[in-house]
């Protein structure tokens, strides 16, 4: 299964449908921060500015600095976009005590905008599998 | 007409350990008593399924009580409280259903924890067999796992954390209309309580060695755990349930950590064999 959200294709799609999220907005709504998500040895960054995002770059992010980033290998993420997915891959914090994903650099920022995180990840699932 | 719930809400003032406390509680119901214990920053409002059911409240006197700095049940006004970090430990939480009962004139109630609550279940199993005829243990463990604390009170960090968290603890199964309500009401507590409240659960609730020391011929105990509860594995409960001679265990499918408010319907299909098996077993031979 391709993760669809890395693909650089599909960035302006996911970008736009997270904008035009009403739970994502009031989530989201005073966050600038760069948030790396890493999927296995691939990567993108989703850029907040002001609560919108403005950009989900995936192409030459290797460089790219970030604020926090989410990490989990291919098949946990593979897991987690399924629409029911598996036990221990439902959520990123579960995910995280049984050591499926990591969380790293600026916790105490990503802990403070979980809420516009894990319902940026839900909408990558609800468009992973339409 | 309007429907009116057949909950009653009340006061109790309550001594632990030396202090007073102004104690809320509801209560539903007649026959047997069942204390139910809610999980850590929550309050009564967690069970509020069980006190309107029918069926339950036929049989049993559902009593459930917001612990001292949860819900309706303030801190008391007899110590300066705000010079110390609050933190609740196992004496207190078990002194409290103790007098609970007592005060309310109990004779060996049922008791029902969730997460924290299921932790309380085992502990008075353990220290207090012979004031409850049975303990149900939701979402129950040996110990707790990693601690998670300072996300839960940090000054950077504000209710939303609670709210996006407590989502992902009850299961995707469950429907979204329960899950939505249950992390809402993780929002309600004072921001210091949830962390407070994980310091018995990470702290003090640890019965390595001890399990063999229940005695279910006392007290009998009853483990239900989620499928999807991230805390722990379906399979430590397993070895649980091994080391605790004659308790019963039943995994949950489809559930997840909040139990019961996450989704009513499925939770009350796995806890009404064990209601039924209580008040058989409690019927005179």
């Amino acid at each position: 299964m391709a993760v669809r959200f890395i693909d650089p294709q599909n960035a302006d799609f996911f970008r736009n449908a997270l904008n035009a999220d009403p739970e994502f907005k009031i989530a989201a709504r005073y966050m600038t921060k760069d948030v790396c998500i890493e999927v296995g040895i691939t990567k993108c960054i989703v850029k907040f500015r002001d609560g919108i995002v403005t950009q989900i770059k995936s192409e030459n992010a290797f460089a790219d600095p970030w604020d926090f980033a989410v990490r989990g290998a291919e098949d946990a993420w593979e897991k987690f976009l399924q629409p029911i997915p598996p036990r221990f891959y439902d959520g990123i914090f579960g995910g995280m005590v049984r050591g499926n994903f990591r969380l790293e650099g600026d916790t105490i920022s990503a802990f403070s905008h979980f809420w516009a995180v894990t319902r940026m990840l839900d909408i990558f699932r609800e468009l992973q599998n339409k | 007409m309007a429907r009116v719930d057949p909950v009653i809400s009340r006061y109790i003032h309550l001594t632990i350990q030396g202090i007073e406390y102004r104690v809320y509680y509801e209560e539903s119901g007649k026959g047997i008593p069942i204390i139910c214990q809610h999980a850590s920053g929550s309050q009564t409002l967690e069970w509020r399924f069980l006190l309107n059911d029918p069926e339950i409240i036929s049989k049993y006197n559902v009593i459930v009580a917001d612990l001292p700095y949860h819900g309706k049940s303030l801190p008391p006004e007899s110590i300066q409280w705000w010079k110390e970090e609050y933190r609740l430990t196992k004496s207190f939480v078990m002194d409290f259903q103790l007098e609970l009962s007592r005060a309310l004139g109990f004779e060996k109630p049922v008791f029902i924890g969730n997460a924290m609550g299921g932790f309380l279940a085992l502990d008075l199993a353990l220290e207090y067999p012979d004031q409850f005829r049975a303990v149900i243990g939701v979402n129950s463990a040996l110990r707790a796992g990693k601690p998670t604390l300072d996300t839960y009170y940090h000054p950077y960090i504000g209710n939303d954390y609670k709210r996006a968290n407590t989502l992902y603890f009850s299961s995707p199964m469950s429907p979204e209309k329960y899950r939505r309500i249950e992390s809402w009401c993780a929002m309600l507590s004072a921001p210091s309580v949830t962390k407070g409240d994980l310091y018995y659960y990470f702290n003090e609730h640890d019965l390595t060695g001890k399990t063999y020391k229940i005695d279910t011929s006392r007290c009998a105990v009853y483990l239900l755990n989620g499928e999807y509860d991230p805390t722990k594995s379906i399979e430590d409960i397993q070895m649980l349930k091994e080391q605790i001679k004659g308790a019963k265990f039943t995994e949950m499918k489809g559930l997840s950590h909040c139990g019961m408010p996450e989704n009513p319907m499925l939770f009350k299909t796995y806890l009404m064999p064990i209601l039924d098996e209580i008040i058989k077993k409690s019927k005179p031979k």
